[in-house]
Formats: structure tokens, C-alpha cells, sequence
């Protein structure tokens, strides 16, 4: 009785520590889950139905914010671990109000998520099989692994890696960036259509594609390469203006 | 002798089979007897109907038969020989048979034809629904709230050889005020290989005094320079007095301005 006591004990300690470094919510009507950060942000899945942010233990509120509330463009902070969030009819908005130092967010695997990064922050995004919507808007990176769903992701000046699972839906696939590389790794047995195009990068890939030429003339948009892949299936496009692109069979 | 009927002698009598005393006898027995004499006719009736009925063909009708069957004969011998010659208007009997055979395959022919015209009808009025439905999807997919669906219906832009206004016009909304970069950039590769129409162009000009994302920039400069478009010089100045314009934009339009002013 002494040992079950102890242990009730221990896990209510755990809790009330948890909850003050943590933040859940939880996802029940919620479709998609929208991110939003200036600085890096990771997204992990977990197998409860519920948004956890974990926030770190190096994040600390300064001494002479006390009493204070942490507000920024997003909103103000409303989880005590320097997020807002907002549900917006069946989207949960998510806001990173710090500038710096990221942070964990933990969601199910099948949730629908589109992350943005508005300043220097670096995506990751890892596990998912719902739709991912990546979106770094200045100088992060994406990285995307083990994705089985479509995928949307777009970088200015960042590197956008893309390792993918199982690729099943028909859901178009569309990875673009202006000036950093798209490094693509995909299961070689993937039916898709592949179009590949830059305009001042090369493309590099052991899947068996070449590039098409209508009439001998170069198309408007630069090298295009359109190839079908085990029979063709997903749309998969892929685009770097300035960026090298390599697609690699998994 | 009254007691003494000759009733069984009445057949004989009759046939002429007795002979001439019994004859006699008979006779004279049948004056005396009203018995016999009643017996006798009603004999010689029943004989009658049996000659009438049964009649024996004599000798003359035998022969009679036999030479009209030669005659009959004879005549349909003659009948055939007639049906042999109209062998002779054989050319005839085909032009007969072609005709039918002709008015065979044209009502034939006008059947299916008819058939033909009214499956084209059928064909033409399904394809019809079929692009409706097509473009209900695309323009509904356009509005989802996932961008790989939004993409999608972009995509369905190949399903159409001539979009008609409609489809453009979406596909412009989709390069304007599309909140995904990759799905403005995804229109942007739709309407590209439309830029004869008058929307696309200006679609593209607005596009670009707004656009943010560089990658689509240097898309639609490109893609105005190929057709010369004039108007699309001054977009392209204010981008290049702008602050936050890429580098690699400046340059791209430095290069390519003289060519369309």
C-alpha cells in the first residue's frame, strides 16, 4: 500500500512538473494545425490525440518580466511557454512569439500541419502521414523525413530536403525553391510523374529520367524534365530557380 | 307355296345370277307374294345406293384417265420447258436480286446512320458533361483548404484543350491572391501556356507588381519578355528601385528591359 502510494505520488509530481514546462491542448474538430515562427521549429509526432509544446527547460522568463505578459505580432501569450494559440474554426493557429531559441511541438501522426517560418528559422518535420505544408519564408531550411502524405514546401534562400516514406495518395507533391538546393530522397519503387525544373541549378538523380525538348527549343521556364516513374502516378513537382536538385532512390 | 318365300334368292335375282326356270319361278312366286314383292325393292334400292355409291370406273374411265395423265404429262412437260426459258433473262433475276440486296444494305446503312448520328449526339452531349463535371472539380478543388488539393485542381488545367474564361480567371485568382507560394507558382505554370489571351497578360502584370516570392517573379519576367509585352516595363522598373528585391531579379530585368522598351 506504502509502494502504490509512492508511486501516485511520484506521477502526481510528474504532472504538476510537466505542466509547467509544457503546453497541451487538445485536437478533438481540429483539422489542421497551423505553425507559425521566427526561430527553429520541430515538429514530432506522439501517439495522443493532442497539440504538446514542449518549450525546453533553457527557456526562461527574464527576471523583470514578472507579472508580465509575453505579446508579439501573433498575439499574446496565452500557454506560459511562449505561444499563442488560437483555434480558428476547425484550424488550431499556433504562433511562436520568442525570437529566439526554438521549440518542440508534439502532434499526432495523422494531423494535417502547415509550418511557416518567417525569419531565420529551420523546419523539421518528422513522422508525419497527414498533409504537411512547409513554407520557409526568408533564410530557413526545410527538412522533411519519413512523410507519407502530400507535401507543399516551398524555401527562399534555405535548403529543402525531403526524405519520404510510403508515397500512396494522388494528391500532388510540390517542393520549391528560389535559391537553395531540393535534395529529394524517394523510395525507388514510387509510381509518379516527375517534373523537374531550374533555371540556373542543375539537376542530379539515379531514377531513369531525361530531359524533353520541344522541337529542339528550350522551354520558357528553363530546363524542364518530365519523366514517369513505375507506370506514373503522384504528380510530384519539383523546382529550384537558383538551387541545385538532387533526387536520390531510397 | 305363299309360305314359301324366296327371300334368299332376291340377291341372285337381282345380280341376274338365276336361271331361267327359277326365274320363272321367282316371278311367278313374287306376283302372289306382296312380302317378297316389298322385300324385293327394298333389296333393289339398298343395291341401288350401293352402285351409287361405290361407282366401279369402267374401262373407258381408266383409259380416259390414263391418257389425260399423258396429256397432263405432256403439258407440264411443256411448263417446264416455259420455266427454263426465262433462262435466258437471267440478267434480269440479278438486277432483281442486287435491287433487294441494294435496298437491303441502304436501309441498312441509313439505320446505322441514323444510329451513328444519334450516338455522336449522345457522345457529344456525355463529353460536354463530362468537361462540366471536369470544371466543377477543378473549380471546387481550387477553393480546398489543402494546398496539394488547390494544386490538384490547378493541375487539371490538362484536361483542357480550350478552358474557357472561367477556368482562366480562376486559375488568375489562384496566381493573385493565393496565400501558398507553391500553388501561386502552379498557376502560374497553367496560365503560362495561355499568354495569348488578353486576362492571362494582365493577370501576369498584376502578378507582378505584387508578387513577394522571387522564383515566380523571374517566372512571369520571362514569360512577358517571350511575348514582348510592353505594358510589363513599368512593373518591372518599380521592382527594381524596390529595396527588397533579389539581387538576381535587379539583374535578370536589367537585362531584359531594353528588349521590350
Amino acid at each position: 500500500m506504502r509502494k502504490f502510494t509512492f508511486i501516485l505520488m511520484a506521477l502526481f509530481v510528474g504532472t504538476i512538473a510537466r505542466a509547467q514546462s509544457d503546453y497541451t491542448k487538445s485536437l478533438n474538430g481540429i483539422q489542421w494545425v497551423k505553425i507559425e515562427s521566427k526561430t527553429d521549429i520541430v515538429v514530432k509526432t506522439h501517439s495522443s490525440n493532442e497539440l504538446l509544446i514542449k518549450s525546453g527547460p533553457e527557456v526562461k522568463t527574464p527576471e523583470r518580466a514578472k507579472g508580465l505578459k509575453l505579446v508579439g505580432e501573433g498575439g499574446t501569450d496565452n500557454t506560459n511557454v511562449g505561444f499563442s494559440v488560437v483555434q480558428d474554426g476547425n484550424t488550431l493557429i499556433v504562433y511562436n512569439l520568442r525570437k529566439s531559441k526554438g521549440a518542440e511541438i508534439y502532434l499526432p501522426a495523422s494531423q494535417n500541419i502547415a509550418v511557416k517560418s518567417t525569419w531565420n528559422g529551420d523546419i523539421e518535420i518528422d513522422g508525419f502521414s497527414g498533409e504537411i505544408e512547409a513554407d520557409a519564408q526568408l533564410n530557413g531550411g526545410v527538412k522533411l523525413l519519413n512523410v507519407n502524405g502530400p507535401v507543399t514546401a516551398n524555401s527562399l534562400n534555405g535548403e529543402l530536403e525531403v526524405v519520404f516514406g510510403k508515397v500512396t495518395q494522388d494528391s500532388p507533391i510540390s517542393l520549391y525553391s528560389t535559391n537553395g538546393a531540393v535534395d529529394v530522397s524517394l523510395p525507388s519503387n514510387t509510381p509518379a510523374n516527375l517534373a523537374l525544373s531550374t533555371l540556373n541549378g542543375n539537376v542530379y538523380t539515379d531514377f531513369e529520367v531525361k530531359s524533353e525538348d520541344k522541337n529542339g527549343l528550350k522551354s520558357v521556364l528553363g530546363r524542364n524534365i518530365k519523366a514517369s516513374i513505375n507506370g506514373g502516378g503522384v504528380k510530384i513537382s519539383m523546382k529550384s530557380t537558383n538551387g541545385n536538385m538532387y533526387l536520390r532512390k531510397k | 307355296m305363299e309360305k314359301n318365300h324366296v327371300f334368299d334368292q332376291i340377291p341372285d335375282y337381282l345380280d341376274g345370277n338365276l336361271n331361267k326356270s327359277a326365274e320363272a319361278e321367282f316371278e311367278k312366286h313374287l306376283e302372289q307374294c306382296a312380302d317378297c314383292q316389298k322385300e324385293l325393292e327394298e333389296m333393289k334400292t339398298f343395291f341401288n345406293v350401293f352402285e351409287e355409291e361405290v361407282p366401279t370406273p369402267s374401262d373407258r374411265l381408266k383409259a380416259k384417265f390414263e391418257s389425260t395423265l399423258e396429256q397432263e404429262k405432256i403439258n407440264q412437260g411443256k411448263v417446264v420447258q416455259l420455266e427454263a426459258k426465262p433462262s435466258s433473262n437471267w440478267i434480269g433475276n440479278i438486277l432483281k436480286i442486287a435491287a433487294s440486296i441494294a435496298l437491303l444494305v441502304a436501309a441498312f446503312q441509313m439505320g446505322s446512320l441514323f444510329q451513328q448520328r444519334k450516338v455522336n449526339e449522345d457522345i457529344a452531349q456525355l463529353q460536354d458533361e463530362t468537361n462540366q463535371m471536369k470544371q466543377t472539380a477543378m473549380l471546387s478543388l481550387m477553393e480546398n483548404q489543402s494546398a496539394s488539393k488547390r494544386i490538384q485542381g490547378v493541375n487539371y488545367i490538362e484536361e483542357f484543350e480550350q478552358p474557357d474564361e472561367a477556368i482562366i480567371q480562376a486559375l488568375a485568382n489562384r496566381l493573385l491572391y493565393d496565400e501558398n507560394d507553391n500553388v501561386r507558382m502552379t498557376a502560374f505554370e497553367a496560365l503560362v501556356k495561355f499568354t495569348s489571351s488578353e486576362t492571362v497578360k494582365t493577370t501576369f502584370i498584376n502578378a507582378l507588381e505584387q508578387e513577394k516570392n522571387p522564383s515566380i517573379q523571374v517566372a512571369i519576367i520571362q514569360a512577358l519578355v517571350q511575348i514582348q509585352e510592353k505594358k510589363a516595363a513599368e512593373p518591372m522598373k518599380k521592382l527594381l528601385e524596390k529595396e527588397d528585391t533579389q539581387p538576381f531579379i535587379k539583374d535578370q530585368i536589367r537585362a531584359v528591359l531594353p528588349s521590350i522598351t
